[in-house]
């Protein structure tokens, strides 16, 4: 019976002094656990051949407004922290060209515009990227409020012209790229 | 308790408690009558024995492999953020997994028969919960980093398995010593599910590159299923009250819910008096899912560019919106399917096997060297030897592939009514993961506890496995 009671009592024994070891954790730590993954995606592209440039009526050559929810969607809009958008345009036609980009809320209002002035081929492609958020970026309430984009193209040059560059047009690519806080 | 202290307890749990189902301490432990759940063929010395509803099995098991509690949360004045970066997010890979397994026997009992006291039955009840989760590698670096900074990358979406049940067992199994070497068993089990998910066949991936026409192009090739069954069941309850839950569960659990068969064999076999081998294969079965069953897919294959605006045709449609047009476009590709079919879930198989050699005669009367019969008082001398050493083999089917794990163990017999067994177990999870058991007979009452990974208790919050399982039982080696 000795012996029994000395078993029970090492394994109990054991049992316990393992079970109340623990090294000494630090929870607040997870309040400072951060998760801010950058994501990026093409967002628009616009491409104009010089045969509809030469046809407008006017200097005009495209006005369009249109729906964009991409920015404005719950998950997007109170996660975003800051980001850039990245413009790319590449001119083949004969003709300068200025190419606007606005970003419009609900009701249309112009909530940020962008122009891009762009010489006749042959030209480099025009590169810009602009911040939002950030200490000196544009605001982020832009990003958080746009639902729809206008985009405005208008010919600076003649329209009888024809560049001798093979299949000429004017085209606009961007692509956004933005830190989002999971956590 | 705040959502960090429950994250805490829940992950110490977790990584503490419970382990991909192995019970080593309990396989062929002959004194305590649930070995015979691990191997219907095991030797019985018992006539009869019956265990305390709700109290006779009780265990947990849990298992984290590559990551501990005290990996992240040590006070060690490291950033956290850091420790996750390295440990988790790229410390993981796709093997690594989280699981929980617990089970509660609700009956439990056994008889040698009268007219064949060679054949001894068993039956009970339990219920069972198993839940498994492998690391999903590529989609905690999509979700940790994001995609902008790692254009050409393909994130795998395979990457994703895991799968959960709940579930109640009834169960029959009939062992027979067949000759005084051979003892061979089988039990038929019937399963209720009450809840079950499964997510394991996933293909495909999620790549950023540089685009054709716009600058990056975004493309997702995904094959992804999610079966469920019982889940809509319990969340209708919810919403009722908590007394709705609890008989929905009843209701599942008690034949209402989805069904199953399965089936265990063992067989012990004496090479010689002292030298044992056994083996056995457990849930040998499948449940056909067909009641609440909600699945859901994600299968085909998009590109995507952004809205594009090409003239002229854009100009033949005004006031066209080409950013639902974008979205309708991306939803026909890769269409998010629901639909109620029913499905089969096949039981996660367990395989054990043992050699076992044993020596010391006791200074008992009884002693003989044992070739014994099925008579009582012959059973009662068939496990006398003092002493046994050998080792265990045990692999269980997992979605990612059998998983395995070596014992080594030792047990000690002091006199009728102690057994204590002492393992060494070597598996994915640990490389220092030792055990202890003890079975006390004290009159009709049999009580056992077990417990592994003791080392690792040393630091509760660093240990990657563990598991806890105790009972009480009343059991008779007398004539029936």
């Amino acid at each position: 019976m000795r012996l029994l009671k000395k078993s029970l009592h090492y394994f109990l024994l054991l049992i316990a002094v393992q079970y109340a070891c623990v090294d000494k954790q630090n929870l607040d730590q997870f309040d400072d656990l951060s998760v801010t993954p950058t994501v990026a995606s093409s967002l628009v592209y616009v491409e104009s051949p010089e045969e509809v440039i030469n046809n407008a009526a006017g200097a005009n050559f495209y006005a369009q407004d249109f729906n964009f929810d991409a920015f404005n969607e719950d998950f997007f809009a109170e996660r975003v922290l800051e980001g850039s958008i990245t413009y790319e345009i590449e001119n083949t036609t004969s003709k300068p060209l200025e190419i606007t980009i606005s970003f419009l809320d609900d009701a249309s209002n112009v909530l940020d515009t962008e122009t891009f002035l762009i010489d006749a081929a042959p030209t480099a492609v025009l590169t810009r990227e602009i911040f939002y958020g950030g200490a000196t970026g544009r605001s982020l309430d832009i990003i958080r409020n746009t639902s729809g984009i206008r985009v405005f193209g208008l010919n600076l040059g003649d329209n009888t012209s024809v560049s001798t560059l093979p299949d000429p047009r004017i085209v606009l690519r961007s692509s956004g790229r933005f830190r989002l806080r999971l956590r | 308790m705040n959502r960090k202290h429950f994250i805490f307890f829940f992950l110490l749990l977790l990584s503490t408690l419970i382990r991909a189902q192995n019970k080593q301490l309990l396989y062929d432990f002959v004194e305590i009558p649930q070995a015979l759940m691990l191997n219907p063929g095991m030797e019985t010395g018992y006539d009869w024995y019956a265990g305390i509803p709700g109290l006779s099995g009780i265990y947990a098991q849990g298992a984290t492999s590559g990551l501990s509690v005290d990996d992240i949360f040590a006070d060690d004045g490291l950033d956290i953020n850091d420790k996750v970066r390295n440990r988790a997010v790229f410390g993981l890979g796709i093997r690594d997994n989280q699981s929980l397994t617990g089970q509660i026997e609700v009956l439990s009992g056994g008889f040698r028969s009268r007219k064949r006291p060679q054949d001894f039955y068993s039956f009970g009840i339990y219920g069972e919960s198993d839940w498994i989760n492998y690391w999903p590698r590529d989609l905690a670096i999509l979700a940790y980093e994001g995609n902008a900074d790692r254009i050409g990358e393909r994130f795998d979406l395979s990457h994703l398995k895991t799968r959960g049940d709940v579930l109640s067992v009834f169960h029959f199994g009939v062992n027979r010593q067949l000759n005084r070497q051979l003892t061979a068993g089988v039990r038929a089990k019937l399963y209720s599910s009450i809840l079950n998910y499964t997510s394991t066949s996933n293909d495909g991936y999620f790549l950023t590159r540089q685009g054709q026409n716009n600058l990056l192009t975004n493309i997702l090739v995904a094959d992804m299923r999610l079966r469920s069954s019982g889940l809509r069941a319990l969340e209708n309850a919810a919403d009722e009250d908590v007394s709705e839950v609890t008989s929905t569960i009843l209701g599942r659990g008690l034949l209402g819910g989805d069904l199953g068969l399965g089936l265990d064999f063992g067989f012990t076999y004496k090479l010689n008096p002292q030298t044992v081998i056994t083996a056995s294969i457990l849930d040998l079965g499948f449940i056909y899912h067909f009641s609440d069953v909600d699945n859901f897919s994600l299968q085909g294959r998009a590109a995507n560019e952004g809205v594009e605006i090409i003239l002229p045709d854009a100009l033949d449609d005004p006031g066209a919106d080409f950013w639902q047009e974008l979205v309708d476009e991306i939803e026909a590709l890769i269409p998010f399917g629901e639909d109620t079919r029913s499905y089969v879930t096949f039981r996660p198989t367990k395989l054990y096997g043992s050699i076992k050699y044993s020596w010391g005669m006791p200074r008992s009367s009884f002693a003989q060297d044992c070739d014994c019969d099925v008579t009582a008082t012959a059973r009662a001398n068939r496990n006398i030897y003092r002493n046994s050493v050998g080792g265990q083999l045990f692999v269980v089917n997992r979605p990612r592939g059998p998983q395995a794990a070596l014992t080594a163990f030792y047990d000690r017999r002091l006199g009728n009514f102690l057994a204590l067994r002492s393992t060494y177990t070597l598996d994915k999870y640990s490389m220092t993961n030792f055990g202890l058991g003890l079975s006390l007979q004290a009159g009709p009452v049999n009580f056992y506890i077990l417990a592994d990974n003791l080392l690792a208790y040393q630091n509760l919050a660093a240990a990657h496995t563990a598991s806890f399982q105790f009972g009480l039982n009343i059991l008779s080696w007398g004539d029936n």
